[in-house]
């Protein structure tokens, strides 16, 4: 689970463009659930998922991870417990590389590479045998039905295609804690749904998702366990468990 | 262990797919590098050799050559030099010598002609060296005419032929004895082109040079330091054929560095903020950029300082042949004794693959170092 | 076999090339014949580079007025009188 607590983010600080985009959120992410933060653009998501995924610090507010994973060297003796905000930068890198994946909202495909090349990227840094993540990447395509495209190059696939391996690129390093930023953008509505699919079956595999989106297909989906309504960086109303 | 190994093999992986990737580009990058490390080493390792060539042959050199000027000009030196010489304290001996030009009107060649005592060099017959028996396509046992300056044909024949590898010393010469020589070139009796002057002990060189000139003030003495300083300059870094090599290669080197060392692209930059925000940290991405570099400036100066060693010592510096012949119609076919100076070749790796690598690494600092959710927003 | 251990093994083969040559180098150098008896008798002074005028020929025993001699105009060999540099003689005039 990811507790939030007070988090505010707050970019130019004392300066004449100072800008609140995330303030005083507060709320919690179930494990093995999907969560949508809802809301329009300008409403503080993206840099929420920033925040939340390592990627970011806020400027007040605390963090914490629990049920965490027990190779990371900086929990404390005889707690599953994290708290991310105060880490160092090393270990906030750990920590994400480890538990999350991210699907951007423009893919973040790198361009003139192969497909297997792209998804397998993830992994380089980690020190794994490539032998090793090569395999998983293989499968993982197979998986998402993609794998006939694995060795072409990223600009000749279609959008519901581009997604797919962008879905298996944040899935590589197997985290616990999926992260995407408007996954449908870039979607018609019957792709949208088919996301939505995926979406649930990840969580049957036990996944944590974590989605932004101000797509109805997504945030009015079925399948979606806890909406969030943030606006101007606030929560304004939440449906599901808190 | 394992783990750091396996880093390092996978992001130089996805290096080398990523200069795979723009092959053109890149291909052209190595390509140039390559040639500036092959004309910089191929110049390093010719001009060291001819210095050592040099400084053997300078070992049997005489210790003090004696002209005399004329006018400012060479002129003969009267026998009488050498006894007035000899009787110089600390002057072991006093050789005189005739040697001089011979200009072969047949192909337009210049011949060193010296007088030798070899038995094999006797009235009549002639040494020579392979350039000369290329020139004029002889063989052992050919029958040459020579003219003499009173018009006269002196005919000679071809006794022995020098073999090419010391085409460096001899190429051009041709070796007779007095009585042709002065015939020849219709040499006044009691001269001599110069003197070969030993001295027992050679720190008393100057002095004995002053001495000399004090006894001759048309005597031009050159002392064999002299002589090796000639060559030491000759190929120096500041003569002609060195600099322009030097100069051209360094500013095209500077050129491309440059090229490298004024940033990123926004493709590059994107792509940097791309491997942030999948997990790859500030760390992984230096160790791209430093492994990008490695591989271009590593593999052109191996493989350019290899191809220079091939094209000295095994292709007798064909590039460098044309800039030293000139008009020369007898050029050595020589083949230079390998000489492999460490520190020039440290010199040279300091001065190429470390700005290269530098310049590839430096610029993507800023980019590498952008905190990852920047890239949330590409 | 991938493509960094193939580049690897490149850079391994370069680099054993590569420190190949000065012990190459050393195998000549040890090799190297000496100059016929004849010719080291002659005591010369100068290496048969450039055979174009005496001041490129015998650059050890050439003076400055040298290249003056070769034409009224002193029009330099080019370009071995380029590469040529002027002795710097202590002993007498130049």
């Amino acid at each position: 689970m990811i507790e939030l607590s007070g988090i505010t983010k707050t970019f130019n600080s004392g300066q004449p463009n100072q800008f609140t985009a995330v303030n005083n959120v507060s709320f919690a992410i179930e494990p093995q659930r999907i969560t949508v933060l809802k809301g329009p653009s300008g409403s503080g998501k993206t840099s929420l998922l920033a925040i939340i995924g390592c990627m970011a610090r806020p400027t007040t507010g605390r963090i914490f991870l629990h049920g965490v994973a027990a190779a990371l060297p900086f929990r404390a003796e005889g707690s599953d417990s994290v708290e991310i905000t105060g880490l160092p930068e090393r270990f906030l890198n750990e920590i994400r590389r480890s538990t999350f994946g991210f699907i951007f909202q423009q893919f973040n495909l790198v361009k003139g590479i192969s497909v297997l090349e792209n998804v397998m990227l993830p992994a380089y840094p980690t020190g794994e045998a490539r032998t090793d993540f090569r395999a998983r990447a293989v499968k993982l395509l197979e998986q998402f039905d993609i794998a006939r495209h694995a060795g072409q190059r990223t600009e000749l696939l279609s959008g519901g295609e581009l997604q797919r391996v962008a879905i298996v690129r944040a899935l590589i390093n197997n985290p616990s804690i999926i992260i995407a930023d408007e996954p449908t953008a870039h979607l018609d509505s019957r792709l949208s749904h088919d996301f939505m699919s995926i979406v649930d079956q990840l969580k049957g595999e036990g996944k944590t998702l974590l989605i932004a989106s101000h797509d109805p297909v997504v945030c009015d989906s079925a399948v979606v366990d806890t909406l969030v309504d943030l606006r101007d960086g606030a929560v304004v109303q939440s449906r599901g468990p808190l | 262990m394992n783990r750091s190994i396996e880093r390092h093999l996978n992001i130089l992986d996805f290096t080398l797919a990523s200069l795979l990737r723009r092959k053109g580009k890149n291909g052209s990058l190595l390509a140039v590098y390559l040639l500036v490390v092959f004309l910089l080493a191929s110049l390093q390792f010719y001009v060291t050799a001819l210095k050592r060539e040099a400084s053997a042959i300078l070992d049997d050199a005489p210790d003090l050559v004696v002209q005399r000027l004329m006018a400012g000009r060479q002129d003969l030196v009267p026998a009488a030099f050498v006894g007035e010489i000899s009787r110089i304290r600390g002057v072991t001996r006093v050789k005189p010598r005739w040697w001089g030009y011979y200009y072969d009107s047949v192909n337009g060649a210049n011949y060193t002609v010296l007088v030798s005592d070899d038995p094999a060099v006797t009235p009549g017959r002639v040494a020579v060296g392979a350039g000369v028996a290329r020139a004029r396509n002889l063989a052992v046992g050919d029958l040459v005419p020579l003219v003499s300056y009173d018009k006269k044909p002196l005919m000679v024949e071809i006794a022995s032929i020098f073999p090419h590898r010391s085409d460096l010393v001899a190429a051009d010469m041709i070796l007779m004895t007095a009585q042709d020589f002065h015939l020849l070139f219709n040499f006044p009796d009691g001269q001599a082109t110069d003197l070969a002057v030993s001295v027992r002990n050679p720190k008393e060189l100057p002095t004995v040079a002053a001495k000399i000139v004090a006894l001759h003030p048309d005597a031009r003495p050159i002392l064999k330091s002299e002589m090796l300083r000639t060559y030491q300059s000759i190929f120096d870094w500041r003569g002609g054929m060195t600099l322009m090599v030097l100069a051209s290669a360094l500013l095209s080197f500077i050129i491309f560095a440059w090229d490298r060392a004024t940033g990123l692209s926004a493709e590059e930059r994107r792509e940097i903020g791309i491997l942030k925000s999948i997990g790859w940290e500030t760390s992984d991405v230096l160790l791209l950029k430093l492994w990008e570099g490695t591989v271009i400036s590593l593999t052109a100066y191996l493989l350019g300082t290899v191809l220079a060693y091939g094209h000295v010592f095994f292709l007798s510096a064909p590039l460098f042949a044309q800039a030293l012949k000139g008009w020369s119609v007898i050029y050595p076919r020589f083949q230079l004794v390998p000489v492999v100076d460490i520190y020039q070749l440290a010199v040279l790796f300091f001065l190429t693959v470390v700005p290269y690598t530098t310049a590839t690494v430096v610029p993507c600092w800023r980019a590498a170092t952008t905190d990852p959710d920047a890239a949330m927003r590409i | 076999m991938r493509r960094s251990v193939q580049f690897l093994l490149f850079i391994c083969t370069s680099m054993a090339l590569f420190l190949a040559l000065p012990l190459h180098a050393q195998y000549e150098q040890r090799h190297a014949q000496k100059e016929p008896e004849v010719l080291r008798n002659l005591q010369v002074t100068d290496l048969c580079l450039v055979t174009e005028a005496r001041y490129t020929r015998h650059p050890a025993l050439a003076d400055r007025h040298a290249p003056f001699q070769e034409h009224p105009l002193a029009l330099e060999h080019f370009p071995s009188g380029s590469l040529i540099m002027p002795n710097n003689f202590q002993g007498a005039a130049p």
